[in-house]
């Protein structure tokens, strides 16, 4: 499997430590059971302290697995995890205060407590003493605008509420890092924004790293610095968003606007046409500038009306549908 | 749209130890003590109901046994045993659906995301079911009394009798260990939880003595089920009338006080590998 990477640079946000990576896995691999096929093969990923890294992957690719490896919750079949320098497996409960998560699917909190008895309740947990979390989970619910109904079951709650109240009891006793497990899931708009808004705050202000999982490429390409993606199991591009998008902005696709239905137009390889709304659009990616003039002589020798040629930038989604879809080299 | 205030936080690796002190294990307990309470106070009609039907189930109990008629022989022999049950009951069950309803949820895994080792959050588990299963427990005996005594009889009471109760509330936190291990791995086994609890009704002693039973049975129960020497030793103090070094029934003061023991052992030792079980399978937070 060929793997796009480069060696990530540290951070220049306030407050970040570039000495050693927050986060730190090499060489992990994770096999259930029996099974013939890891879930996770081998990656190996560096993240710098203070960076928001987006990684990436399609359902079943491995990133849960990873993350949960990370955190302690499942061990690996061979591989090293560290965070702030510490193993899990060795350095159990020092690892422990590096870091808070919101892990998928899951509740993650009680939702029989009300948000403040579960922030005392995980805030103890975490070893604070009780004044301190006090203090710490009425910051944090100030923040959330749940402090006038912080008195309420999490039960009933909305579901954007019950996950405001999990990032909160997962930043409960201030842990530099934070994962993120699917955080914006089933999330309205207005929710998903103020979770993302967290995320940036935590991240530009706090100097908080921050490992985020989501399918919504918009919060990735808002918010992550860096972003590996995760197919099968292993990791087929690590790289800086801009670098990640530039590198894949080389195939620039074109699209052609022509006028009327022509559904009939012989056209260049690579190139598809689709009718909409009286005009045919046509669309490809190139290697070759030359390829779209070809594709103008074409149509000309075709007395087609060409309304507009427009290049169209590529967004994290046509990056990671272009590297999940990629076939894999052995 | 929310904001946070940004203020001082932490952002290189937190002040660590690699052990937490003594207080952060008390306060973890105790915070898992809180938050059982809080728990049992959510559920307050539930406890309300159990009030109710365990004593009536246990007169109910009498009545069958004394063919239509509250005998007074059976009074006093079946109350000790009911409450003993009863406590049983919900002591292990209390732990037992709380630790598969976090599973089914999925905030068991958040649970582990502590410094704390895990058996300090399991006994302060423990430690709120104990305090749950009083409410059901207490009705019990209260109504057993109020029978009793209005029957003309007298309830006897021999400060001894903390022994053998500290021993089936030791015993029992070890089977709740062994079924909560077995529920991180293998999920859906409320039917074996609910069949030890019939198994414990039957053979636990609670209403036929187990001299009453076969040898082999006898045997079985005072080994293997942790209320059958408690309740066959508090019997023997409070009917009996025998001081608790001299236990005429049973295998004496050494096995309740040792089975219990024994329990938490067994109970401790196949947690901790079942744990490592599920960590390897990833079972913690399936279901």
């Amino acid at each position: 499997m060929s793997t796009q990477t480069q060696a990530p640079a540290g951070s220049d946000r306030p407050g970040a430590v570039t000495a050693t990576p927050a986060i730190e896995i090499s060489g992990l691999t994770k096999t259930y059971g029996s099974s013939d096929t890891p879930s996770v093969n081998n990656i190996s990923l560096s993240v710098p302290a203070g960076t928001v890294f987006g990684f990436l992957g399609p359902n079943g690719a491995g990133k849960t697995t990873t993350i949960k490896i990370l955190a302690g919750l499942l061990a690996a079949t061979s591989g090293k995890t560290l965070l702030n320098g510490y193993d899990v497996t060795r350095r159990r409960s020092a690892t422990m205060q590096q870091f808070g998560a919101v892990l998928e699917g899951s509740r993650n909190v009680y939702w029989t407590l009300s948000a403040w008895q579960n922030l005392l309740y995980f805030g103890r947990l975490k070893g604070m003493r009780g004044a301190d979390a006090r203090d710490r989970a009425e910051e944090l619910l100030k923040g959330l605008d749940l402090w006038e109904r912080r008195d309420e079951k999490v039960g009933g709650y909305s579901r954007g509420m019950q996950q405001k109240v999990a990032v909160a009891a997962a930043l409960i006793a201030d842990p530099p890092i934070v994962l993120l497990d699917e955080p914006t899931i089933g999330l309205d708009v207005e929710a998903t924004r103020t979770v993302m808004e967290w995320i940036r705050t935590m991240a530009r202000d706090r100097g908080k790293t921050v490992l985020l999982t989501t399918h919504q490429m918009n919060v990735v390409e808002e918010l992550c610095d860096r972003v590996a993606v995760i197919r099968k199991g292993e990791v087929v591009a690590d790289l800086p968003t801009d670098q990640l998008l530039a590198q894949f902005r080389e195939r620039d696709k074109y699209e052609v606007r022509v006028e009327g239905n022509l559904p009939e137009l012989s056209l260049p390889s690579g190139f598809t046409a689709r009718s909409v709304e009286g005009t045919t659009i046509i669309s490809g990616r190139v290697s070759d500038p030359q390829q779209v003039y070809t594709l103008v002589d074409r149509l000309r020798d075709q007395h087609a009306v060409v309304q507009s040629l427009s290049q169209v930038q590529p967004d994290l989604e046509d990056v990671f549908m272009g590297l999940i879809k990629a076939p894999a080299h052995d | 749209m929310t904001t946070l205030t940004p203020t001082a936080g932490r952002t290189g690796p937190a002040n660590t130890a690699d052990r937490p002190g003594a207080a952060t294990y008390l306060n973890g307990f105790s915070n898992e003590v809180h938050k059982g309470l809080l728990n049992l106070r959510a559920g307050w009609r539930e406890v309300l109901i159990q009030m109710i039907t365990f004593p009536v189930f246990f007169l109910l109990l009498v009545l069958f046994m004394g063919r239509g008629q509250l005998r007074d022989e059976l009074l006093l022999p079946g109350l000790l045993g009911m409450v003993s049950l009863t406590f049983i009951h919900e002591q292990v069950n209390r732990a037992f659906w709380s630790y598969l309803g976090d599973m089914q949820s999925g905030v068991l895994e958040q649970t582990y995301l502590t410094p704390l080792p895990s058996w300090t959050l399991i006994l302060g588990r423990q430690v709120a079911a104990v305090v749950s299963a009083l409410p059901s427990a207490l009705s019990v005996l209260l109504v057993g009394v109020i029978t009793i005594e209005a029957r003309g009889g007298d309830m006897p009471f021999d400060v001894q009798i903390l022994v053998p109760l500290t021993s089936i509330v030791l015993g029992t936190c070890g089977l709740a260990l062994i079924l909560c291990g077995l529920t991180l791995v293998y999920k859906r086994i409320e039917i074996i939880t609910q069949f030890s609890m019939a198994v414990w009704f039957i053979a636990g002693g609670t209403f036929v003595p187990l001299d009453n039973m076969p040898d082999v049975t006898a045997f079985l129960s005072r080994l293997l089920v942790p209320i059958a020497p408690g309740i066959e030793a508090i019997r023997d103090i409070l009917v009996g009338g025998h001081s608790l070094t001299g236990l005429e029934t049973g295998w004496g003061l050494w096995w309740v006080i040792l089975q219990p023991i024994v329990l938490i052992g067994i109970g401790v030792v196949l947690f901790g590998r079942l744990e490592q079980v599920a960590r390897r399978r990833g079972t913690l937070g399936r279901y």
